[in-house]
């Protein structure tokens, strides 16, 4: 009964959205103030059926609900309840329906945040339901989560797949999801936007603290996810170009430039063209990811099993957003545009050629996921695009859109800059730069050029930036602190991905139980190997004693562990930290003569790699409470 | 100017989607399903209730293999199917894939046994061999030759979509 009841709430908010998108769209007085609160109030009930719906659901999960098919097929009574919880979206059906409630959260958001006079509102509104019963109606169509088993349950469920139950797992999709869905504020205004047609209306500012904390939420969830392969599924590295991980890079990439593009429509309404394009692209590119994991078209860690009924609905629904933006765009283009024209090294011009290197980079990566499907389909061969392809194109546009980012830096709106009066902080960086990647070509005899040229634009940008904090501390020059952490840590992970590329090792062993071996600096003990009994897995354990170049020693103990319920193995890494570099150990097969195999790994940075990229994320959340900007 | 960026903006998308459609369209990219064709490997391994030893040889003809087990959720779902087969004239065979002898018996009794014969394939060797990555599968095999995989539950459609076209183009059964 209670699984209908949550089944039928589902449904019921899809009815409520329909009404929402129909009055707010389809009837031609949607500003009318009666029926803007009829807007503003349906949609709250559609949210909050929709949301008891899923609280309703998530404890089914917790009361261990077997007679939900779902449920069944991936929980189990022995989970914790953290465990039971994220059961819920480590499949399809249930992160689909997370997925749904998290878009209609932003909307809810926006519904209660924004006042009701703001013109662009119930418009905006009306296209977030209609993209809601888009999703909903494939949910409950092909998907759905309230699929029963009757009569008779299963006593017990199938269990989470093992590599699922971690806690880096638990949160990377849901914040990863709420980046992807919550483009759809800007998306839905700006096509509110298009619809009204009238330039005068700002929506880029409408939009500004939305757009960024999504932002933020995708930073945040594309590290996690790097996070956690790298010690949870033993990848051992911390970006492999895997499909999935283009699928989120793509829209990332649109949203950074997005959010700068929108900076400028803000302060000049110039590049308005390329602010909308942009959020029409992030957000398709948002949705197209979801069309790539859930369609089954591509073998990856992320996909789910499933029938191409999906695909082909999902494809339908993305058309239908994509081609309607675009005839609504085309239809208002001349109105739109913008009579100024871009003054030459002004912040404007800056910015734009920023976007026009980003956009290569997005249809590079697009080529890269596309171009293998493609040609299996043409030649029914396979072929697959890796690292090289996209070092080729990603360090020569990276570092020429440092090299711009640099001479942006203190550049005016709508003015070019003075190169007297900053010629001498970029002097001053560019001299410490080349005596940086100097140092590094001599010290670690690197020739590569790719790395140095990275290491050299890297240390451009946090030279420059350290020069306008200094001159803010010494001479309170203001300096824009979200800028400033953002790009700085933009510089950060250049030089840190590059000396992670440049000093990193790895080795496979075969060592024998009591015996040492050396590798680099450190001398490697195995100690002991053993098997031990947990509830659900046996698992392989061996002891290693590591000892560093300066005497210090710790133990490393990696594991192989076969889980009963799936008979799955999995590789457990062990891993010592240290300021500057990660000792990664994983153990392999036994040899037939007794040894084993032990892969090694030397990371240098690679904690350091997160941490930039947190630290732009974390740039965001200082924008967003900021008291610069108000909604 | 505007021209051409109309023309870009329509046709960059209109490319993408077509081309989607035409690969999730494609026979070929079933999700789940692989027609790659191999002989099936030498194995040797006990029926379910012990009493004789099954290999290779004893093996022959056109069948259904379906890997199943007790733990296995979805083979609960994919039963009743899997029975109609049988009734209608289809061998199936079962694969008991790393399963408690005890348990399976005791699973067969209370949904009821679609099976020609089960190899108890506790270790998961020959599942092995053959690519299998859980439960369920299955496997249409001719001659002793793998012919089609589906990774999933087999219902009317995947029956239908996926092994029906090789039964008929191989004319087994």
């Amino acid at each position: 009964m209670i699984i209908e009841i949550s089944h039928f709430l589902s449904v019921l908010a899809t009815g409520l959205f329909l009404l929402v998108g129909y009055f707010s769209i389809l009837t031609p007085s949607s500003n009318s103030s009666y029926i803007s609160n009829l807007i503003v109030r349906t949609y709250s009930h559609g949210f909050f059926f929709l949301l008891s719906s899923f609280l309703i659901y998530v404890w089914l999960a917790i009361t261990d609900n077997f007679s939900v098919q779902y449920i069944a097929n991936h929980s189990n009574t022995a989970l914790p309840i953290f465990y039971k919880i994220s059961s819920i979206w480590s499949a399809h059906e249930g992160s689909m329906f997370l997925w749904i409630v998290f878009l209609s959260l932003w909307g809810f958001l926006f519904n209660i945040r924004v006042k009701n006079n703001e013109v662009l509102k119930p418009k905006t509104m009306g296209v977030i339901s209609f993209i809601l019963v888009g999703f909903l109606i494939f949910l409950l169509a092909t998907s759905n989560p309230f699929e029963t088993i009757l009569p008779i349950p299963p006593l017990n469920g199938a269990d989470i797949n093992p590599v699922l139950q971690d806690p880096a797992l638990a949160i990377h999709p849901p914040t990863l999801y709420l980046g992807y869905v919550g483009f759809v504020i800007p998306f839905a205004s700006a096509i509110a936007f298009l619809l009204y047609g009238d330039s005068k209306i700002n929506w880029e500012a409408l939009v500004k603290t939305w757009s960024v904390s999504a932002w933020v939420f995708l930073t945040v969830g594309i590290t996690l996810g790097s996070w956690w392969a790298y010690y949870e599924l033993g990848w051992g590295g911390y970006w492999f170009w895997d499909p999935v991980e283009n699928v989120a890079l793509m829209p990332w990439l649109a949203a950074t430039a997005f959010i700068h593009s929108l900076g400028v429509s803000i302060k000049s309404s110039q590049l308005r063209i390329w602010t909308i394009l942009l959020s029409i692209l992030v957000f398709s590119l948002s949705l197209f990811g979801a069309f790539i994991v859930r369609s089954g078209i591509i073998d990856s860690v992320h996909a789910f099993a499933n029938d191409p009924d999906r695909g082909i609905y999902l494809l339908g629904f993305i058309g239908l957003i994509v081609f309607t933006s675009v005839f609504l765009f085309i239809l208002r283009l001349s109105s739109i545009q913008s009579l100024s024209r871009i003054k030459k090294f002004s912040k404007q011009s800056f910015i734009s050629i920023n976007n026009i290197l980003f956009g290569a980079l997005i249809f590079s990566v697009m080529l890269g996921v596309t171009y293998p499907l493609i040609y299996e389909f043409l030649f029914d061969q396979k072929i697959s695009v890796g690292a090289p392809f996209y070092n080729a194109i990603f360090i020569p546009i990276v570092v020429l859109a440092a090299i711009f980012l640099f001479f942006s830096v203190d550049s005016k709106w709508s003015r070019s800059i003075n190169f007297k009066f900053i010629s001498a902080p970029i002097s001053f960086s560019i001299l410490l730069s080349l005596a940086f990647t100097i140092f590094v070509m001599q010290y670690f005899e690197s020739q590569s050029i790719s790395i140095l040229a990275s290491i050299f634009a890297g240390s451009l940008i946090v030279f420059r930036y350290i020069y306008e904090i200094i001159n803010f501390i010494f001479s309170k020059k203001f300096i824009n602190p979200f800028s400033v952490i953002a790009h700085m840590s933009l510089g950060l992970l250049l030089i840190s991905i590059s000396f992670n590329s440049l000093l990193s090792t790895e080795r496979a062993l075969s060592i024998n139980l009591n015996t040492t071996e050396s590798y680099k600096d450190l001398k490697i003990s195995f100690k002991d190997i053993g098997v031990e009994n947990n509830a659900n897995y046996d698992s392989i354990k061996a002891t290693f004693l590591v000892e560093d170049q300066t005497g210090r020693t710790f133990n490393l103990k990696p594991e192989k562990r076969k889980y009963f319920t799936r008979g799955q193995i999995t590789t457990e890494t062990a891993i010592h930290i240290t300021f500057l570099r990660d000792i990664y150990i994983t153990i392999g097969d036994q040899l037939d003569d007794g040894s084993w195999i032990v892969n090694i790994q030397i990371n240098y940075l690679i904690r350091w790699i997160w941490l930039s990229a947190l630290l732009m994320g974390l740039a965001g959340v200082i924008l967003v409470f900021s008291n610069r900007v108000k909604t | 100017m505007n021209l051409l960026l109309k023309l870009i903006v329509f046709i960059v998308p209109t490319i993408f989607l077509l081309l989607f459609f035409m690969i999730l369209t494609n026979e070929d990219t079933y999700p789940g399903a692989d027609y790659d064709q191999f002989q099936i490997p030498e194995f040797e391994l006990k029926v379910l209730d012990n009493t004789m030893t099954v290999n290779n040889d004893l093996l022959n003809g056109d069948y259904v293999l379906n890997v199943w087990a007790s733990w296995c959720i979805t083979c609960i779902i994919e039963h009743p199917y899997l029975t109609s087969l049988s009734k209608n004239g289809i061998p199936v065979i079962g694969l008991n894939y790393k399963d408690e002898q005890e348990d399976a018996i005791i699973w067969l009794k209370k949904y009821g046994n679609p099976y020609q014969t089960i190899l108890h394939d506790y270790k998961g060797n020959l599942a092995l061999d053959l690519g299998v990555t859980g439960a369920p599968e299955t496997f249409l095999i001719s001659d002793g030759k793998v012919v089609a995989h589906y990774q999933g539950e087999v219902n009317d459609q995947i029956w239908n979509d996926v092994f029906l076209p090789i039964i008929k183009d191989k004319k087994m059964f």
